[in-house]
């Protein structure tokens, strides 16, 4: 937990300005009355520290920022009442909940304490701990105000990015591009065959289809830039998760310049038992959790240092001193495969 | 009455070789028979190739599993369709009139001798339109309970919990009821019963019933698929009943296990202790 800091002041919120806005309506109606309880509910990367910060640097000292880095017990849970602000901000609220029997309590006591509070409470959430709450203990039911931050789409993503940057700074090259069609590219897919015990690799054309849709001839030809093509490439990669694509594009980015062939794509084919399906999820839902609580989680049934190391090995997953958390560019493929596989509803 | 039938019976077959010696036959010689066997094989090969495929693809699909297996009876029925009518123009070139004399025929002489064989067919076309069941549903049909495995155009093949590879002729459907667990979804409502001593804190066993439920690995939850924990109070003892539904169907008796062992140790924790009395109950009730 970390106590009240100084905001990240000066960052922008492109992209999420009817969802700020929403938030701020909120605020500025909270006054009279029961509060309107807000939760701020995202996946993994998708801004929520940069809307608490605008939050932060507009409300200044109204604001009273907690966030939460690992399980909050009942014991730990802060006490409320003996805060002077009036708007107390909690990032990272899916801790307060885990996945095992008695795992609710935290939550329980906190939005006991919420709704008999007279502060208004901004939350952060997880959005697939968030599903998952709202399915079990209606959560929802508590925050009138629900605002999800949206996947973004390539304009929208080429702005946010941009605008990290001064005009004219960065350059496009467009190496790469010659040996390759922009309507479809060629990438090797690994198969198994039936009655083959080893797996095969073929190439495999895939098509982009909203390069193609531009290319359809209107009446005036458009223009693909090379500039359009790398952004189209960056955001078909992280799937619309706009912190996934920053850290790709400051990954690809040498000297200013970006070319289409340094942004490298991590192809991923994800095989998983329901054990690791399981743990999977549940680190995908908390973001980053200690192994030992994942082993309070999971009983003694399971062997979570087996899994672990599983997950660790499929690059999946990384250990920050024992702290697990979802590779960035894993979490695009890894959210998929859960969804396919029914583990995230 | 037997010398009343005696003329109807010629009267008859007087008709049939009047109508079927109007039929263009073919000789039937070697090139005939191999035709006809190819056409056979052919149409073997590739039902099987179908239904093949399509199983594999549904495997990776994930979510739309069920969707997928749906068409494979259907398509093996048009596969067997067509053959059979490439084998009847093969050795014969009807006209139309004649078509629908031959098959009005041919239908009441294979009416007699190959009833069941034909009811069985007649069960497998209704089970495609009316799908009482698809491939992949939990289904009892009777005392048999397992998974559809295949829909075929004569049987359907269900595979047991212990393994076993029931076949059930398709004409069952005309006389049993089926239960299908799923009706073409992937999950599954699972019904489990604990019973508790009538003196411990029911309450408490509600609460950690419905915990072990919904932190199941299993679990699926949605508005969709509501989950809900019952308490009903017995003679000797209460019954703590979860209903969930299981996120694949496959994984039926792990999710009632995994419930059910953690709940029990929740409950031996919280000194809930379990009824003395053996409850005499139908799982399925």
């Amino acid at each position: 937990m970390t106590g009240n800091g100084h905001p990240d002041s000066g960052r922008t919120i492109i992209g999420c300005e009817q969802e700020f806005e929403k938030i701020t309506r909120a605020i500025d109606r909270f006054g009279s009355g029961a509060p309107s309880h807000i939760a701020v509910v995202a996946e993994p990367m998708y801004g929520r520290t940069r809307i608490v910060n605008e939050i932060r640097r507009i409300y200044g000292d109204r604001v009273h920022y907690l966030s939460f880095e690992s399980i909050i017990s009942p014991s730990t849970l802060p006490d409320f009442s003996s805060i002077d602000s009036d708007i107390i901000v909690i990032d990272n609220c899916q801790f307060l909940a885990t996945r095992r029997i008695g795992g609710f309590e935290t939550l329980d006591l906190f939005l006991r304490r919420q709704i008999t509070s007279k502060k208004l409470f901004i939350t952060t959430w997880n959005a697939h701990s968030w599903h998952y709450l709202s399915a079990v203990m209606h959560l929802d039911a508590y925050f009138p105000t629900i605002v999800i931050l949206p996947r973004m789409d390539t304009p929208l993503l080429k702005q946010v990015i941009m605008a990290r940057h001064k005009p004219g700074e960065i350059r496009f090259s467009d190496q790469g591009t010659a040996e390759r069609s922009m309507f479809f590219s060629l990438i090797h897919r690994s198969i198994r065959l039936p009655f083959m015990k080893k797996e095969i690799t073929v190439p495999w054309l895939k098509l982009n289809f909203t390069v193609m849709l531009r290319k359809i001839p209107r009446k005036k030809r458009v223009q693909v830039s090379t500039e359009d093509v790398i952004f189209e490439k960056i955001n078909r990669i992280a799937q619309g998760n706009p912190g996934v694509a920053i850290l790709l594009w400051e990954t690809s980015l040498n000297n200013n310049t970006l070319s289409l062939s340094a942004i490298n794509e991590i192809p991923y084919t994800i095989s998983l038992d329901p054990d690791e399906s399981f743990i999977l999820s549940i680190i995908l839902s908390m973001e980053s959790l200690h192994a030992k609580d994942l082993a309070a989680i999971t009983g003694s049934e399971m062997d979570i240092e087996r899994v672990l190391y599983r997950l660790v090995q499929q690059n999946l997953i990384e250990d920050h001193a024992g702290y697990y958390g979802i590779l960035p560019f894993a979490l695009g493929p890894v959210t998929d495969y859960l969804r396919k596989t029914r583990r995230l509803w | 009455m037997v010398g009343m039938a005696d003329p109807l019976i010629s009267n008859v077959t007087t008709e049939i070789s009047t109508v079927t010696s109007g039929l263009p036959l073919k000789t039937i010689d070697a090139n005939l028979v191999f035709y006809i066997i190819s056409i056979i094989i052919i149409a073997y090969v590739l039902s099987y190739l179908l239904s093949f495929i399509l199983i594999h693809v549904s495997e990776r699909i994930g979510w739309y599993r069920t969707t997928v297996t749906m068409a494979i009876p259907l398509l093996k029925l048009i596969v067997y369709t067509v053959a059979f009518y490439y084998i009847i123009i093969a050795i014969i070139e009807p006209s139309l009139t004649q078509v629908v004399a031959f098959s009005g025929l041919f239908g009441a002489a294979i009416g007699f001798g190959l009833k069941d064989l034909f009811a069985d067919i007649v069960g497998g076309i209704v089970i495609i339109f009316e799908k009482p069941y698809q491939i992949g549903d939990k289904v009892t049909v009777g005392d048999k309970y397992g998974e559809v495995k295949d829909i075929g155009i004569r049987s359907t093949r269900i595979q047991t919990p212990s393994d076993e590879l029931v076949s059930l002729p398709n004409f069952t459907i005309f006389s049993l009821p089926v239960t299908s667990g799923n009706a073409g979804d992937l999950a599954m409502m699972i019904v489990i019963d604990l019973f508790i001593h009538p003196d411990s804190d029911a309450g408490k066993a509600m609460k950690i019933l419905k915990e072990s439920l919904v932190t199941s690995k299993y679990v699926i939850i949605s508005k969709k698929y509501p989950c809900t924990v019952l308490l009903e109070d017995f003679p000797f003892y209460k019954r703590v009943r979860a209903k969930g539904y299981v996120n694949d169907l496959r994984l039926e008796f792990e999710f009632k296990s995994d419930v059910t062992r953690r709940a029990w140790a929740e409950f031996k924790a919280a000194g809930i202790q379990a009824s003395l009395v053996c409850p005499a109950f139908d799982a399925r009730e």
